[in-house]
Formats: C-alpha cells, structure tokens, sequence
C-alpha cells in the first residue's frame, strides 16, 4: 500500500515539478513561490466548495484558473522586469513565497483546512487491500493532467514556442515568436500546474500555511534529479522521489521524509548534477 | 597618512566613538535591541559578501548561525567547553560546512547553489527540531552566557567589538585584489574566466568566508540569548538577514549596516500591532528590488556611496 | 609542425544542430588569420571551443604542442589565449583601471607588487587610448571605448594569441580605423598572433596572412585573401545567406 501512496504521490510531484521546471527551462527562474501557489489553490478549492457553496470540481477549476492568473499577473509585475539578472528574480520570488506565505496565515488562519472528496470510500486493488477512493480519482486526474501537458508540449504550437524559447531564445524570436508572451503564459502554465497539484492534493492532505516549503523543496528535488527543463524527468523523478520518501516514512522514520528526498539531491549533485535526464551544460 | 586616508577612517572612527556610548543612556530594553540589531549587520554585511558581492543568493546563511549557536551550546552544555572556545569551534564548523556545500553546488551555477542553501536550511531546522533528546527541539536549550555575570553592557560592547572586527574584515576583502576578483565574477562571469579568474575558487572562497562570519554570529547570538530554538536556522530568519540586506543596498558596504538597524528598530515599533513586520518588509523588499535593487543607499545619493565604497 | 594553435577534427553540436563539424585550423607564430562566413556558420563556436567556453564533443585542440582540448577558460587565459567578445563585456561596475587590473591579477604570476601593478594598468590604457578616462566606469563608455577596455583588459593577460570576435561591428568608418591601427600596432609592438572573426570584407580581407571560411559548421576553403576572394564556393555561401 505504501508503493501505491509513493506512486500516487509520485504523480502529484511531477506535476508540481513540471511547473518548476517549465519555468527554470524557459526563463532561467526559480520560482520558489511554487509552494504558496499550490497551497493557495487549495485554500482557494476549500473555501469556493465549503464556504460558498460551488460544487467540488468546479472549485477546483476556478482555484486553478485564478492561480493561472496571479501567475501571470507575478510575472508582469515582478520577473519580467528581471530578466538576465538570475539573482534578482531568485531575491524577489524568495521574497514573494515569505509574504504570501505570511499572508496566507493572515488571510487563512493557521489551522489546516480541507476542501470535500470527490469520491469517497475505497476500492479493493487486486484484492490485497483496501485503497481511498479519493486517492485514486486523484491518481487519475493528475495521469490526465501530465498526458495533456505532454500533448500541449509536443504537438501545440504554443508548445513547440515553448521548446523553442527554451534552446535558443534569440533564434526563437528570430524565426517569430513573441518570446514575452510566452515566457508570461509559461509562468502562468507554470503556477497553474502548481495549483492544479495544489487542488488534487488538499482533499487527501490538508493545507496548511507552513507546508508550502516542503513543497516547493519536493518539487525542485524532482526537477533536479529528473534533470532541468525535461518533462520525462520530472515524472520519472516524480514516481521515484514519491515512492522513496513514502517507503522511508513507513519502514524508517516518519519525521524524517524530507530527508530522502534531500540526501538524494546532494547525491545527484555530487554524483550526476545534470540529473537524469538533463544536458551537460557547463 | 594621506589626506584622503585621514578623512576614510575619521567618519567610520566617529561612528565608533559614538557607538561606545548607548550603554550609559539607553534602557535595557533598547539595548537589547542593539545588541540583536548588531547580530543582524553581522549576519547581513557577511550574506551580503556573497550576494551582493559575489551574486550567489545562498538561503542557508541562517542556517550557519544556527549550527554556531547549536554546536557551542551543545558544547557547553555536554562538555563544559568554555563558550568563547565553543564559539570559535563552531565557527571552524561553520566554515568547513560551508566549504563542503559550496564546493558541492558552485560547481553548477547560481540556481543550485539557491535551491542546495534552501534544502540544507530546511533539513538542519527539521534535524533539529526532531532530535530533541540533544537539543531540546522547539522547547528550546538552555546555555550558558558568555559571562558569567549577566550584563547587557557588557554584552553590548562584546557584541560590538566583533562587529566591528568582522567589518573590517569585509571592508578589507572588498578592497583588496580578492574583492576586486569577488565583483568581477559578479559583474560577469565568462569575461572574468576568459580573463584568467579561477571563478570557481573564488566563489567557494567567498561561501566559505560568509558562512565561517554567520558560525561566528550564531555562536554569539546564542550565548547572548542563553535559550537556542530551531528559529534561528529558519527560513523566516533568513528572510529577515535577505530584507536587510536587500532594502538596505545589495552590493555596497554600509548598506546591510543601515538596514539592520532600521529594520530591527521597525520591527520592534510593529510587533505593538501585531506580527506585521515580516508581511511589511517582505513587501518593502519586492519593491525595492523591482524598483531600487541598490537599496536604501543608492537612493540616499550615489555620490555619497561613492566616496565610501572607493 | 610546430603550430601555435592546432584544431583537428573539431565538432560541436547543441541538441539537434551541429555547429561545428570536422574543423582543422592551425595557427603560426605572428600569422593574422581570418575567419569569415555567413551568420550561424560556426565562427564564435569556434571561438567558444578554443577559448574553453565549451568542449568539442570530438576532435583536439593543441597550444603549443600541449593539449588544451577540456581545458576552463581561465587555465586557457593563463596560457596565453585571451579574447574578446562579439558582444563587447567589460565588467560594467567597474572602473577602467579595475577592469584592466582583473586582467593583471587574472595572470597570476607572483612577481609585481602593487605599484608596479598600477604602472602597468596605466600603461596599457595609454596604450588603447583610454589613459584619461582611468576612474571612468565602464558603463559609462561608449562603444569603442568599451571595445578599447576590453582590449586592455585582454592584453592586461599577456596574451601571446588573440581571439578577436567582430571587434569592428558597430562602429563607424573613421572608428574602424582606428581600430585597425590599433590592432595593427599590437601585432607588430607586442608580437602577437591574432585569430579574427570579421564581416567587414575590406578590413579582414587587406589585413590578414590566411583566411579559414566557413559555411554551416565546416570549413570550406582556406587560403590566402586573394584566392578567398573570388573562390566561387566561398561567394555561393554568402549569395545563399543573402537569398534568405
């Protein structure tokens, strides 16, 4: 059952990485406010579906929409203007994950909140035991998500701007392509894989102002053993990370999750850096 | 001494005279605040080496002050180490720590070096908080104070000579041919490999040396406080020593200095209200970095600056 | 042969495309070479490759007899290749003279105290003709004074070869001049080998020994300026980049 917890989660990550890494491989940023929008989707999730009333899964839709729109309003007001300056856009989203991480304790309360299950109960996998209902809709809808990502990536056109804004930025607004537009939509993209991981998550795991770090942490873990700017590595890193720290929770040590997942950072950047499906850069 | 050298060391030697004088006028609680206030130029001046000096936003800076703090105290405490050779050794600790992370992920450039700092940061935080049976977690553990008579003065000036000491050290490598190699890999780092700079060494060295500064700090912090938490090696710290820094002027001397003390001395007007001030100064910081990255100092006037970085 | 620079076989791609292929070069002692071709034909590449930017995916580089193939740019510099941008890069904070010094110290050899140090950078900037603007932060030049800082700084290395990317590019007819004055009287007063990238014909064409040519990563001919001129696989490379 842990195995299943690992995958499930190990899904949930690469989605969240794949926000990370969308970012890091167009704009050269590290947007380490990921966590506080993952978390703020979920606030948003709970409070449209328990305080105003509007059916789960529309919640979830709006919260990921409005996250998609703070992301793009981030990007026009604070990183755009950042550009080349790899320190200053570290600075400022460092920065913007303290403020709204304090805000969200301000807005939000400290205590956890939890948006409803889509589904409840458990099914019987395989007949060896009993898994969530909810975990598995989860399971699947974040499977839908990452086919859909890999569609808009490799057939759309926005997603062949995409890889081409990443390889060679000047080439790519040579051969046309308005590199602004789709740094600030790739951001947008960006944040809403964080709310989206955000929202499929808060129904299992309550959201709480402070988990953002870990999260944020999780998901430049995958990014960096997947390998930068890869998607295949963020859902390979993904499955691996989530699986490792949910097999070490449950036969090592259960405060110690986090752990693994930093020891197998520091081996792949002592060992492999470019991780495992990144390009030798020097 | 020449003209220009005597008017260098008169101002920063009239600050110092004044500096000498809080004690006699000022309560205990206000000297309490420059004594954390002093913690913090320590801590901001020494991030500010590599950050601003260098361009590595390292987030594990709070993270080294911690392990100064926790290594002298559990040193005191288990084994009855004096503090002041506690907090030399957790220096030294500090350093090699440093050296190893820097060596780690300087390699690979700027963002693994920012994303390498946040992981240890948390990591150290999340270990020490749950190895309790050592370090007493969030309850906190209890050390013993510098003196062993308790007196704010006395700390004051303790903390105030080492400060002192450490500024002039940053004030020495700015100015010396190291610091001329720390801003040349700042300004940009392929001219400066092509122009032969070993860039790599050069900023490991710089890690090095601002992570050994904020051992230093952290083991004096703690001695002052005479209770250690894993606060001080959080991320909500690091914020605070980043703000300073940021909103006081990156890239410059003085500004870490200037920032500390006003956001210290803030700090303590806006905890009457309630905790506002990591909300208010985060907000300060965006906006200064969005739209003044040279702080308070380049808006104070740059032919001011610049008679003093020169 | 006893080359000072020797490339064999160098080649470097970058995800699908290959920027350079199969290139031999050599450079002698004194020579002026030139490398022309159309945009996108592998010349900064190259440029990259010698000065230790990147690492050829295959092939050698020699210096002198000793290999240099993975060496970093700054163990490169301290043999003695120094090079420019195509993109001029002095540091932009920083005055003439600590631009010029980052050169001294980026030598590291031991000898010299602080004095002479400054002697020196003086030196050198008189030399480019940047001896009044000494305090003057290099943001704060134009383009051909920040082309002449990048050259001091460059020189500040002791160079014995010179990487020169496109020095000209931007600059005015009388500027270009003085460049090539300038560029003239290094060769001969310092005895240095140069290795240029250049699109303007005229200069590159009258100033240099040889010319290496290449067109889509590969060297398409090599020879002295007059063969270059009218080689007709030479005209159809740049014809075609016009066509375009």
């Amino acid at each position: 059952m842990y195995l299943t917890n690992g995958i499930v989660i190990g899904v949930i990550n690469a989605i969240s990485a794949i926000g990370v890494s969308l970012i890091v491989g167009i704009m050269r940023v590290v947007n380490f406010a990921h966590g506080e929008l993952y978390i703020f989707a979920g606030y948003f999730s709970y409070h449209l579906s328990t305080r105003l009333g509007v059916p789960p899964l529309l919640a979830m839709f709006l919260s990921i929409l409005f996250i998609f729109l703070i992301g793009i309003g981030m990007e026009r007001t604070l990183i755009r203007p950042t550009y080349g300056d790899e320190m200053y856009s570290l600075i400022i989203t460092f920065v913007l994950s303290i403020v709204l991480q304090n805000a969200a304790l301000l807005i939000f309360g400290p205590y956890p909140n939890k948006p409803p299950n889509l589904v409840s109960g458990a099914t019987n996998i395989f007949g060896l035991y009993h898994y969530g209902n909810q975990r598995l809709l989860s399971f699947f809808i974040s499977i839908g998500i990452l086919l859909f990502i890999f569609y808009l990536i490799k057939m759309t056109w926005f997603g062949k701007s995409i890889r081409a804004v990443s390889q060679d930025r000047e080439m790519s607004s040579l051969v046309g392509v308005d590199h602004l537009r789709v740094n600030m939509l790739s951001f947008g993209l960006g944040a809403a894989l964080a709310g989206g991981a955000g929202v499929i998550i808060a129904p299992i795991f309550p959201v709480t102002p402070t988990g953002s770090t870990a999260v944020s942490l999780t998901a430049f873990v995958v990014v960096v053993l997947g390998g930068m700017g890869s998607l295949k590595g963020c859902v390979v890193g993904g499955l691996m990370l989530g699986i490792i720290e949910n097999l070490g929770a449950a036969y090592v040590s259960t405060m110690y999750r986090h752990i693994f997942g930093f020891v197998i950072l520091i081996l792949i950047l002592v060992f492999r850096p470019w991780g495992l499906y990144g390009q030798k850069t020097q | 001494m020449s003209r220009m050298d005597i008017k260098k060391i008169s101002l920063p030697l009239i600050f110092i005279i004044i500096a000498l004088f809080p004690p006699f006028f000022l309560s205990q609680y206000w000297l309490h605040v420059m004594i954390i206030s002093l913690f913090y130029v320590m801590m901001a001046s020494s991030w500010n080496l590599i950050a601003g000096f260098t361009g590595q936003v390292s987030f594990a800076h709070a993270a080294f002050s911690g392990i100064g703090a926790y290594a002298s105290g559990m040193l005191a405490v288990n084994l009855g180490v004096p503090p002041w050779l506690g907090i030399l050794i957790g220096t030294g600790v500090a350093a090699l720590l440093g050296l190893g992370l820097g060596y780690l992920c300087i390699r690979m450039g700027g963002i693994y070096l920012s994303l390498t700092t946040l992981g240890f940061s948390e990591i150290l935080r999340i270990i020490i908080t749950n190895e309790d049976k050592w370090t007493r977690g969030t309850m906190g553990l209890q050390i013993p104070g510098f003196f062993s008579e308790y007196s704010k003065a006395n700390y004051y000036y303790l903390f105030l000579v080492v400060t002192i000491f450490l500024l002039i050290v940053i004030y020495w490598i700015i100015h010396s041919e190291m610091g001329l190699t720390f801003r040349a890999v700042l300004n940009d780092e392929l001219a400066a490999s092509s122009s032969g700079i070993n860039t790599i060494r050069v900023r490991i060295l710089a890690f090095t040396i601002s992570s050994a500064m904020a051992g230093l700090a952290g083991g004096l912090y703690g001695h002052y406080l005479m209770l250690i938490t894993p606060d001080i090696p959080s991320l909500g710290q690091m914020f605070l020593v980043l703000a300073m820094a940021v909103i006081g002027g990156m890239g410059s001397f003085i500004g870490p200095i200037i920032g500390s003390f006003v956001l210290e001395i803030l700090s303590e007007y806006i905890r009457i209200y309630g905790e506002y001030h990591v909300l208010l100064f985060g907000l300060v910081a965006l906006a200064m970095a969005r739209f003044a990255p040279e702080g308070l100092m380049g808006i104070v006037g740059k032919k001011w600056r610049k008679e003093w970085v020169h | 042969m006893g080359a000072l620079i020797e490339g064999k076989g160098l080649t470097k791609s970058f995800g699908g495309l290959t920027a350079v292929k199969e290139v031999d070069f050599h450079l002698d002692k004194g020579e002026i070479i030139g490398l022309i071709g159309p945009n996108g034909a592998g010349k900064t590449t190259l440029f990259n490759l010698v000065s230790g930017v990147f690492h050829p995916d295959s092939g050698k580089l020699y210096f002198n007899s000793k290999d240099i193939t993975i060496l970093k740019p700054f163990e490169i510099c301290r043999l003695g290749i120094a090079r420019t941008f195509q993109i001029v890069r002095p540091f932009l904070k920083m005055s003439c003279f600590e631009n010029t010094l980052v050169g001294i110290i980026g030598r590291n050899d031991k000898n010299g105290g602080k004095e002479e140090r400054k002697d020196e950078v003086r030196t050198l900037l008189k030399f480019v003709g940047l001896g009044n603007r000494e305090q003057t932060l290099a943001k704060d030049l134009t383009l051909i004074e920040k082309k002449r800082l990048e050259m001091a700084r460059a020189l500040a290395t002791k160079p014995k070869v010179l990487l020169l990317d496109e020095v000209l590019a931007g600059l005015n007819p009388s500027e270009i001049l003085q460049a090539l004055e300038l560029i003239e009287v290094i060769r001969t007063k310092l005895e240095m080998t140069i290795f240029w990238i250049e699109h303007v014909m005229g200069a590159i064409m009258k100033a240099s020994d040889r010319i290496i040519v290449l067109d889509q990563g590969e060297k398409i001919k090599e020879g002295k300026p007059e063969e270059i001129v009218y080689d007709p696989r030479v005209i159809e490379a740049y014809l075609g980049e016009s066509d375009a």
